[in-house]
C-alpha cells in the first residue's frame, strides 16, 4: 500500500516536472538554446495564481490569467533576450538566460517581498479516497488532470493541425521549412507562448500544493528541468514526458529509501548519470 | 573655473561633515542576507537590529554617542561574508560586529573578527563551530543541540509521547537539532521509529507524508524553516495525520501560520521569543517591531534585537570602545532582552530558558517554558 502511495506521489511530482520541462525542450528543439529563464515564467505563473485568486476568489480565472500572462512574457523573453543573440554561440544566449533568471528572482522579491505569498483560502483542499487507505487532495488530482489535458492538447495541436505540422517542420529542418513558406518567426512566437503558458500552469499548481510562492521558487525547476530534457533526449517531447514521470517516481522512492545518503537533487542527478551511462542519447531519442 | 572651485569646496565640506558624523557615532558592523534565498529572515533581522539601535539612540545612545549600524548584504554566503568582514574591520573601522545571517556566512566572518581581535555576536546562526572561532565570538541564540534536547524533553516528558518520527532538514540547522534530540531521546523514553531527511529547497513532501502515515507515530519532530515547515505541516494534515508536530525556532513567525493555515493549529515549537511575555523589554520589542515591519515579531527579529542590546549594554559598561575591554564586558553580560535574560558561558554561548510556543487561533502563544539548566547547558569549549 505504501508502494502504491509513493508511486502516486511520484506521478504527481512527475506531472509538474512534465509541464515545466516540455516548454524547455520545445525551445531547445527549435533554437538550441538552454532556456534557464523558463523557470522565471514558472514563478510568474505561481505569483499570478495566488494574486488573482486572492483578489477575485476564482481559481479558474487565476489559472487562465497565469497561463496567458506567462505565455506573453515568454514571447517577450524571446524577442528581447534571445532574438538579438540568435546568430551567436548558444552559450551567449545561455548566459543571458541565467542573468535574466537571477534578475527575475530579485525582481519578485523587490515587488512582492522576501517572505513570499500564500492563498488566503487555498482552493481544492478536500480529500478524496481513491483507494482503500490512500487519499489524495483535490489539488493533487487536479495537477495530474491538468497535466494530462494540457499535454494532450499540445499533442493534438502538433500532430493534427496545419500549425502543428509547420511547427514540427521548423524543428526538424528550419531552412527547408522556411523554403516551403513557413513563417518561422510565427512558429517561434507560438513555441514560446505555449511552452511558457505550460510553465505558468505548473507554477499555479505548485503554489496550490505548497500554499506558498517565493521569489526563489524557480530555482529547482531551473536546473531540474534541464536534467529532464537531457534524460529524455534533448528536444524530444515524448522522451521529456517519460523522463519527467520517471524522475518523479525515482525521487519519491529515493526520498524514503535513500534519503539519508542522498537528497532529492542528488537522487535525480544520480539517476540522470546512470541513464546516460546506459543510453547516452537519452531515454527515447534515437541514437 | 569659479564654478569648479565652488563645487570642490562643497564636496570637501560634505566630506568633512560626513567624517565628523561618523567620528561621533559608534559603528557596529552588521552582515545580513538581504537578497537571495535567505532574504526573508535577513529582512526581519535587519528590522529587529534597526529597532534596537533606534531605541538605544532615543535614550541618548551609549556614553552620549549614537550607535550606527554598518549594514552589508552577505546573501547568506561565506564567500560574500568573509571579504565583508574584512571591509567592516579595516575600512569602516567598526568597534564590533553582529551577524544577522545564517551559519555558513557567520562562521566565515567569525574567523576574521577573531583574527582581528574584534568582538562578534551571532544573533541566530546555530552552528557549533561559530563560537569556537575564539574568545571574541559570542552567540545570543541557542545552539541546535541545546534546542534539540529541549525538544526531546517537550515530547517525551511534557507531552508524554513515546513513538516519534523525525523529519530532518539536511543542513547544519536540522542536523544539529536532530543530534541534540537523539542524544536525549532515550532519557525521556522516546523511541525514534523513523527518520527522513529532506533538502532546504524541498516544498513538496508527498513521499515522506505517505511514509509517516504508514508509520503512525505518536508525535512528529520536524526541523525546518517557515518556508519548508509551512508546506510540510499542511501536507501532513491534508493526508489525515493528526499526531502533534513539534518544530523549533525556524518555524517562528506569522508566515508559518499563513502558509499552513488551519493545519498550523496546535503545532508546538521550541524558540526564544515568548508572545505572552509580560516582560516590558519583550512587550516593547514586539509592539515596536510590528509597527516598524508591518508584520508581527518573529524569532529572527527578536534575536537580532537582542544581539544589538547586548552589544549596547557591553559598550556602556566597558565605558569606551577598546576592543579587548569590550570583549570583557560582553563576556560579563547580564541583560534582560526580548529573548529573555542573557548571560554567556566560557565559550561565549548563551545561557537562557527555552520558550515553548503553540499556535492557537492563528497566533503564537505560550505553551510552557523549559528551564532545566543542566539539560540546556551549552558546551563550555
Amino acid at each position: 500500500m505504501l508502494a502504491l502511495d509513493l508511486l502516486i506521489q511520484g506521478l504527481v511530482q512527475g506531472a509538474i516536472y512534465a509541464l515545466v520541462a516540455v516548454g524547455l525542450t520545445l525551445v531547445y528543439g527549435l533554437l538550441r538554446i538552454l532556456h534557464v529563464a523558463h523557470a522565471a515564467l514558472f514563478t510568474l505563473g505561481g505569483y499570478l495564481g495566488v494574486l488573482v485568486t486572492n483578489a477575485t476568489g476564482s481559481f479558474a480565472l487565476a489559472l487562465a490569467v497565469a497561463m496567458g500572462v506567462a505565455g506573453v512574457a515568454g514571447i517577450a523573453v524571446y524577442r528581447l533576450a534571445y532574438r538579438p543573440l540568435l546568430g551567436r554561440s548558444p552559450l551567449i544566449a545561455l548566459i543571458a538566460s541565467i542573468g535574466l533568471f537571477i534578475a527575475s528572482e530579485e525582481a519578485f522579491r523587490i515587488i512582492f517581498g522576501a517572505h513570499g505569498l500564500s492563498y488566503v483560502t487555498p482552493p481544492l483542499q478536500a480529500q478524496i479516497e481513491i483507494a482503500p487507505g490512500i487519499s489524495l487532495s483535490l489539488a493533487r488530482i487536479a495537477v495530474v488532470v491538468l497535466a494530462v489535458v494540457l499535454l494532450s492538447a499540445l499533442g493534438w495541436l502538433s500532430l493534427s493541425t496545419r500549425t502543428g505540422v509547420a511547427w514540427r517542420a521548423s524543428v526538424s529542418d528550419p531552412p527547408i521549412a522556411q523554403a516551403f513558406g513557413i513563417d518561422i518567426e510565427r512558429v517561434r512566437h507560438l513555441n514560446f507562448f505555449v511552452g511558457s503558458a505550460l510553465a505558468g500552469a505548473a507554477g499555479v499548481m505548485v503554489a496550490l500544493l505548497n500554499n506558498l510562492v517565493e521569489p526563489t521558487m524557480g530555482a529547482v525547476p531551473s536546473y531540474k528541468a534541464l536534467a529532464i530534457i537531457v534524460l529524455g533526449g534533448l528536444g524530444n517531447v515524448r522522451g521529456t514526458l517519460v523522463a519527467a514521470l520517471a524522475l518523479g517516481v525515482v525521487e519519491s522512492f529515493g526520498t524514503i529509501y535513500a534519503g539519508h545518503l542522498l537528497d532529492r537533487d542528488a537522487i535525480a542527478f544520480a539517476f540522470l548519470i546512470l541513464v546516460l551511462m546506459l543510453r547516452p542519447q537519452g531515454l527515447l531519442a534515437r541514437s | 573655473m569659479h564654478r569648479r572651485a565652488h563645487r570642490a569646496l562643497l564636496a570637501a565640506t560634505l566630506a568633512t561633515m560626513a567624517a565628523a558624523a561618523s567620528a561621533d557615532s559608534i559603528k557596529i558592523g552588521f552582515n545580513v542576507p538581504l537578497t537571495g534565498f535567505a532574504a526573508a529572515d535577513g529582512t526581519s533581522a535587519l528590522k529587529g537590529a534597526e529597532l534596537a539601535v533606534e531605541q538605544v539612540n532615543a535614550r541618548g545612545g551609549v556614553g552620549g554617542k549614537p550607535l550606527e549600524l554598518v549594514v552589508y548584504d552577505d546573501q547568506a554566503s561565506p564567500k560574500e561574508a568573509a571579504p565583508l568582514a574584512v571591509k567592516m574591520i579595516t575600512q569602516d573601522e567598526v568597534v564590533a560586529g553582529i551577524s544577522g545571517s545564517y551559519s555558513g556566512s557567520t562562521r566565515a566572518a567569525a574567523t576574521i573578527f577573531q583574527e582581528n581581535a574584534t568582538p562578534y555576536i551571532s544573533a541566530y546562526a546555530i552552528h557549533p563551530d561559530i563560537t569556537r572561532a575564539g574568545e571574541y565570538v559570542f552567540r545570543t541564540s541557542f545552539m541546535g543541540e541545546v534546542q534539540g534536547r529541549a525538544g526531546a524533553k517537550l515530547i517525551g516528558e511534557t507531552l508524554g509521547k513515546k513513538r516519534v518520527v523525525m523529519i530532518t532538514l539536511n543542513n547544519d540547522f536540522g542536523q544539529s537539532l536532530a543530534a541534540g534530540f537523539k542524544e536525549k531521546a532515550a532519557a525521556f523514553g522516546i523511541e525514534v521509529i523513523g527518520e527522513y531527511d529532506y533538502g532546504i529547497k524541498d516544498r513538496e513532501f508527498g513521499p515522506i507524508v505517505s511514509k509517516v502515515k504508514a508509520d503512525a507515530p505518536d508525535a512528529i519532530y520536524a526541523s525546518g524553516y517557515f518556508f519548508t515547515a509551512g508546506p510540510l505541516v499542511s501536507q501532513l494534515r491534508a493526508a489525515g495525520i493528526t499526531a502533534p508536530v513539534i518544530g523549533q525556532e525556524g518555524y517562528d513567525g506569522q508566515k508559518f501560520i499563513e502558509i499552513a493555515g488551519p493545519a498550523a493549529e496546535g503545532v508546538l515549537i521550541t524558540t526564544s521569543l515568548d508572545r505572552d511575555s509580560t516582560d516590558p523589554v519583550a512587550r516593547d520589542f514586539m509592539a515596536g517591531f510590528e509597527k516598524k515591519a508591518g508584520y508581527p515579531a518573529d524569532m529572527v527579529g527578536a534575536s537580532a534585537h537582542t544581539a544589538v542590546l547586548v552589544m549596547a549594554s557591553a559598550l556602556q559598561s566597558a565605558g569606551h570602545t577598546d576592543k579587548a575591554a569590550l570583549r570583557q564586558a560582553i563576556a560579563a553580560t547580564q541583560v534582560d532582552a526580548a529573548t529573555g535574560h542573557i548571560s554567556f558561558n566560557a565559550l561565549g554561548e548563551v545561557k537562557k530558558d527555552v520558550q515553548v510556543q503553540v499556535v492557537r487561533d492563528g497566533a503564537w502563544h505560550r505553551h510552557s517554558v523549559i528551564s532545566d539548566a543542566a539539560l540546556l547547558a551549552p558546551p563550555e569549549k
